[in-house]
């Protein structure tokens, strides 16, 4: 395609320049990685060369090239019935497979069979060694009794350190990487609450609660100290300590699990049992 | 000379040629709103190049260890495998980041191209019959993209990526019944488990891509097969296809679209920070972060749980949690209709033929209405994700933001569906081009009058004024060029062996047109005969390089 | 070869589209920008505030000076002339020297609008003023409350493990601050200083907890302040992957994606390909 009509000689440069800057963007990201590949300076190199190409290629194919002007035959798809007849005769002649009905049956079966036997491994996927998922949920390591309450770096926690406006987040000792066990110690004014917190009161206002959210697990951090409620970063669900823990705005429909907890006789904080209902989102099987 | 060999070597082992005749020679239509699945392709080229450089350093594991590289704040801590080998790639592999961004960035792109692309398919009807079966192959892409791109983002093990497992995990199990034994199959455990980042792994690296890969020829193995729809226009039929030749023009525009995709995929990834988890620091049960998003492709998801009530129920004495209905019901009702899309129009329409002429958008008012529905309906949940940032940007309560969204996520797209509904039957009723040209008569036009669909003819009858010239080339082969009413050129795509070939192509691109033989066009280029000896060459050298040497003289006069 | 590719309104309409795309970014930009708590930029500390820790615990301060004159001014209208409180403004008896200082230093006192601000704004009064100020309520009786604490250069890596456990709930990990509810939102860090830091802390202004030395001691809050200044620095050690996007996160990050990469490839193929149908 020469196309002698349209003057080309400026297209043809710009392209040429455009390739020629795609070298050097090129050849400044391999000089960028040898300093020590700053992330922008890299960026930019392989932009500038894909960019570049992009460019000079969009000229020649914009400029230098026509565009459209052909026409492909499009035949049908579906074959003639004389076509269909043949596949059918291939298939079915005389020797065929097909025609042993027999045979045929025993080898689905077979064929079947194995593949069902081969799913079997699958399950594995489902330890074995572990329980019930449905079972597993119900329950967590705080149901051991007597755990201390330690913070996520493991110091255990003193009622004493709970302070009047503080929000302390705590795990089991010895199990502080399990997902359902987070909790969280405030101190609340006795006079400000409306119900009795679940999971009971000690050292004049302690009071514990499960971190998870009711809706979908997320950890409900953001304490409000003065309004004495907790935010879900992740939803919107809002809880009131002086109510229970009853969410009071946001998607979440259930009260956060209360954690009965004791002051022993150093001082600190631990659990008697596990949360008075299994924290975290619902499921299925949920009593 | 060297190519050449090269080439007749391969030949004679494969008979590559006729093939590769035909290949490029295949016809692409030009409209460019065809390129959006390109932009979709390359944008996956881009992930599987940039990803399998970050699994040679990526450790998926739960497996504590010490990081100690060059992120001080970091330095000497003991976190996750996976999140101290994510964070060396950001910090300590040189190149890391840019190519860590890079692979986010193009995985945005993916997702967003895909959308683009079905929106266009959808809208225009290029689902119908007989592409329906690229059509589940497309959305079944779009799922897989969706899941490849979340464990993706998981996989880092940093806070924010955690809380949006953590969602997850609790989305898997509010699905009644099996919701336990989903999320154990999944997670491999109760949340957070260590066989969770490997299973995230395989899936992210092997089965979903493997997958992908197949999918993708399948889709790109169809095309070719049923060869691509077109909009309807002069000489454009149901039995042919009209555009540019894949070589050359095609080649170049395609590949300059590569070349776009790359150089975007990585002037973002070198520019503008992606998931810096470094800051976000690893994941930990008992901490969180706010704001919390997942990426935008999920992110519908995330918005629907904001709004949805706080509505729990029991069946049967089991628990259907909260997050059931809007994540898994919603997502789960949007993929059964998308698949179920091309058989419900045909229900709708009762129209069961093979189409290969587009419909033009506003030719099916219904349909857009629908896409517009959906299109409105999904970015009011996109925004509704981000409730929390906008209470913040304009210091306004949450909880009013969230009101506000639910009223119209239940409304806005109906408004915008019927607006969308009238401006479409406006559009087919009256002669304006484009919205902008729309009269106000015609507007009111498209709120009363109900003209029935204007079905374009089938084959347009043979005009009289059609014409085909069919003329052999000096090298023996023949060739055809279709002429229409209004003197449209369309040159047949390839040379022909034979006259008999040449007039069956003819035949099948424009039924019943009648054929002419004449001598070549002038205005066509012609190939050169057959057969030059070996003199003719010498001379042809001979002449070549004396107009390079004129040509060189000539250069040298010219300069001052 | 049956249409023109190149019609002459083409680039101009090219030229345009571009523009929209760049004001819908400039959209994004001001919006951030427009927030002051949403700036990731650093700003220089004012080092006035980190004042002297000997604030006097009560008695013998005599109640005049430039401290009563200030607070005459600015202050007794609403808390009352010995701090005992109006209907219009709380008792400052007991607040202590910590709480009066975060206040006065990050410009949420006096109040500039009738409702308390959650945004660190610049102070109303000079260092030294603010220092008298604090000097003046600390003498009104009974007093007590937290004192400034001296915060020290900590080590960061104590400090981001804190940050993530007590912090990055409210403040984000990325510093910016979130939203609470009604409107309240917990601020951006990207202003405080190592002071400020360790004042509030101490004190839990607003909706904050407070957090004593039992739960994070003097170190521990030494350490805090030394990840908030990471987290308060800027491309070149923090956000090493680029524009930072106000570190908002993934729904900014799409939104670039959309409007920046998409839009860019949009433009592209509507270039490369051909208008017509």
């Amino acid at each position: 395609m020469s196309g002698q009509h349209r003057p080309q000689g400026g297209t043809v440069h710009a392209i040429r320049l455009a390739f020629g800057i795609s070298v050097l963007g090129a050849v400044e990201f391999a000089v960028a990685y040898g300093l020590g590949g700053n992330t922008q300076l890299l960026g930019v190199g392989l932009a500038v060369a894909f960019g570049g190409l992009c460019v000079g290629l969009w000229l020649w194919g914009r400029r230098l090239l026509p565009m459209g002007g052909f026409v492909e035959q499009r035949p049908p798809l579906a074959a003639t019935q004389q076509d269909v007849t043949l596949l059918a005769h291939a298939i079915g002649g005389p020797e065929s497979p097909v025609r042993r009905r027999g045979l045929l049956g025993m080898f689905a079966l077979a064929v079947g069979t194995v593949g069902l036997a081969l799913l079997f491994p699958a399950r594995s996927l489902l330890s074995f060694r572990k329980p019930d998922p449905d079972v597993a949920l119900d329950h967590t390591a705080w149901r051991f009794g007597g755990l201390r309450l330690v913070t996520p770096e493991g110091v255990p926690v003193r009622a004493a350190d709970v302070g009047a406006e503080t929000i302390q987040i705590v795990v089991p000792e010895g199990h502080t990487r399990d997902g359902d066990v987070p909790a969280f110690v405030v101190r609340v004014d006795p006079a400000n609450l409306i119900t009795p917190p679940p999971g009971g009161m000690v050292g004049g206002g302690l009071v514990a609660y499960s971190l998870l959210c009711t809706h979908a697990g997320c950890p409900v951090a953001l304490y409000q100290q003065t309004t004495g409620r907790m935010l879900c970063p992740c939803h919107q669900s809002t809880f009131d300590l002086f109510n229970a823990a009853t969410p009071v705005a946001g998607p979440a429909a259930r009260p956060l699990p209360g954690l009965p907890i004791v002051v022993d006789a150093d001082g600190y904080l631990r659990a008697s049992g596990d949360f008075t209902s299994p924290p975290g989102p619902g499921y299925w099987s949920r009593p | 000379m060297i190519t050449r060999w090269v080439y007749r070597t391969v030949d004679a082992r494969l008979g590559t040629t006729s093939v590769a005749r035909t290949a490029l020679a295949k016809v692409f239509p030009d409209q460019w709103t065809f390129m959006f699945g390109e932009i979709a392709l390359y944008s996956f080229l881009a992930l599987v190049l940039t990803g399998v450089y970050l699994t040679l350093f990526f450790d998926p594991t739960s497996a504590q260890t010490v990081y100690d590289g060059a992120y001080q704040p970091l330095s000497g801590s003991t976190v996750s495998g996976a999140y101290a080998s994510a964070v060396a790639l950001s910090y300590d592999v040189r190149a890391g980041l840019l190519i860590r961004q890079a692979h986010h960035w193009a995985a945005l792109l993916f997702v967003g191209a895909i959308v683009l692309h079905l929106l266009r398919i959808f809208v225009t009807g290029a689902f119908r019959k007989p592409r329906e079966i690229n059509w589940v192959i497309g959305v079944t892409m779009l799922t897989l993209a969706l899941l490849n791109g979340f464990t993706g983002y998981s996989m880092p093990d940093d806070l924010l990526s955690g809380t949006g497992l953590r969602i997850i995990y609790s989305v898997v199990l509010s699905v009644p019944v099996v919701g336990a034994w989903l999320a154990q199959l999944a997670f491999g455990g109760e949340f957070p488990s260590d066989a969770t980042l490997p299973r995230l792994f395989v899936t992210h690296v092997l089965i979903v891509p493997a997958v992908f890969a197949a999918l993708i020829s399948a889709h790109l193995a169809i095309i070719i097969r049923q060869k691509h729809t077109q909009f309807p226009g002069p000489g454009r039929r149901e039995r042919n296809v009209v555009g540019s030749r894949l070589w050359p023009a095609y080649t170049v525009r395609t590949l300059s679209l590569a070349a776009g995709v790359f150089a975007v995929v990585f002037a973002l990834g070198g520019l503008v920070q992606i998931n810096p988890v470094w800051i976000y620091g690893p994941f930990s049960p008992a901490k969180a972060t706010s704001p919390a998003q997942p990426d935008w492709y999920v992110a519908w998801g995330d918005g629907a749980l904001r709004l949805f009530p706080a509505v729990e129920f029991h069946v049967f004495g089991h628990l259907v949690p909260s997050p059931f209905l809007p994540a898994v019901g919603v997502g789960t009702v949007t993929f059964l209709v998308l698949y179920a899309w091309p058989w419900l129009d045909r229900w709708r329409t009762g129209d069961r033929a093979s189409r290969h002429l587009l419909q033009p958008p506003r030719q099916r008012p219904g349909r857009i209405a629908v896409a517009a529905w959906a299109v409105t309906f999904f970015a009011v949940l996109l925004v509704a994700a981000v409730d929390d940032i906008i209470a913040r940007l304009f210091a306004i309560p949450v909880t009013g933001i969230l009101r506000t969204l639910q009223v119209l996520v239940l409304t806005l797209p109906f408004v915008v569906a019927a607006v969308a509904y009238t401006v479409a039957r406006a559009l087919r009723g009256g002669t304006a081009r484009s919205v902008g040209e729309l009269t106000a008569e015609e507007l009111r036009g498209g709120l009363t009058a109900s003209p029935g669909p204007v079905e374009l003819g089938d084959d347009d009858p043979v005009a009289l004024d059609q014409l085909i010239t069919l003329w052999r080339n000096p090298d023996d082969t023949w060739r055809w060029r279709w002429t229409g009413p209004d003197d449209e050129k369309l040159a047949s795509n390839e040379a022909y062996l034979s006259r008999d070939e040449a007039v069956a192509a003819a035949s099948v691109a424009f039924v019943g047109v009648p054929i002419d033989q004449t001598e070549p066009p002038p205005d066509v280029v012609l190939p050169p005969p057959t057969g030059h000896g070996r003199a003719a060459r010498v001379a042809a050298g001979a002449a070549w390089v004396a107009m390079a040497i004129v040509a060189w003289r000539r250069s040298r006069k010219d300069r001052p | 070869m049956t249409h023109d590719p190149l019609r002459p309104s083409a680039p101009r309409r090219a030229a345009w589209l571009l523009l929209a795309t760049a004001a819908s970014i400039g959209v994004l930009g001001p919006a951030s920008a427009a927030a002051p708590t949403l700036s990731t930029r650093s700003a220089p500390s004012p080092s006035g505030t980190s004042m002297p820790s000997t604030a006097p615990s009560g008695a013998a301060t005599p109640p005049s000076g430039p401290g009563a004159a200030l607070y005459g001014q600015n202050c007794a209208s609403c808390h009352g002339d010995r701090g005992g409180g109006t209907a219009y403004g709380p008792a400052l008896t007991e607040v202590g020297p910590a709480d009066v200082d975060f206040q006065l230093s990050t410009g949420r006192m006096p109040l500039r609008q009738e409702r308390y601000s959650d945004v660190h704004r610049d102070p109303a009064f000079a260092p030294d003023e603010i220092a008298a100020l604090v000097q003046y309520v600390a003498s009104f009786p009974p007093g007590g409350g937290p004192t400034v604490p001296v915060v020290r250069p900590g080590d960061p890596r104590t400090g981001r493990e804190l940050y993530l456990t007590y912090c990055s709930a409210c403040h984000s990990a990325a510093g910016i601050g979130a939203t609470l509810t009604n409107g309240r939102f917990a601020p951006s860090l990207m202003r405080a200083t190592p002071t400020q830091v360790g004042e509030a802390v101490r004190v839990g202004p607003g909706l904050m907890p407070a957090f004593p030395s039992g739960v994070l001691s003097d170190a521990d809050v030494d350490a805090l302040a030394a990840y908030v200044d990471v987290l308060q620095s800027g491309p070149a050690e923090l956000d090493r992957g680029g524009w930072s996007l106000g570190r908002l996160g993934p729904f900014t990050e799409g939104a670039v994606a959309w409007v920046l990469g998409l839009g860019a490839l949009v433009l592209l193929a509507r270039r490369l390909g051909s208008r017509a149908r």
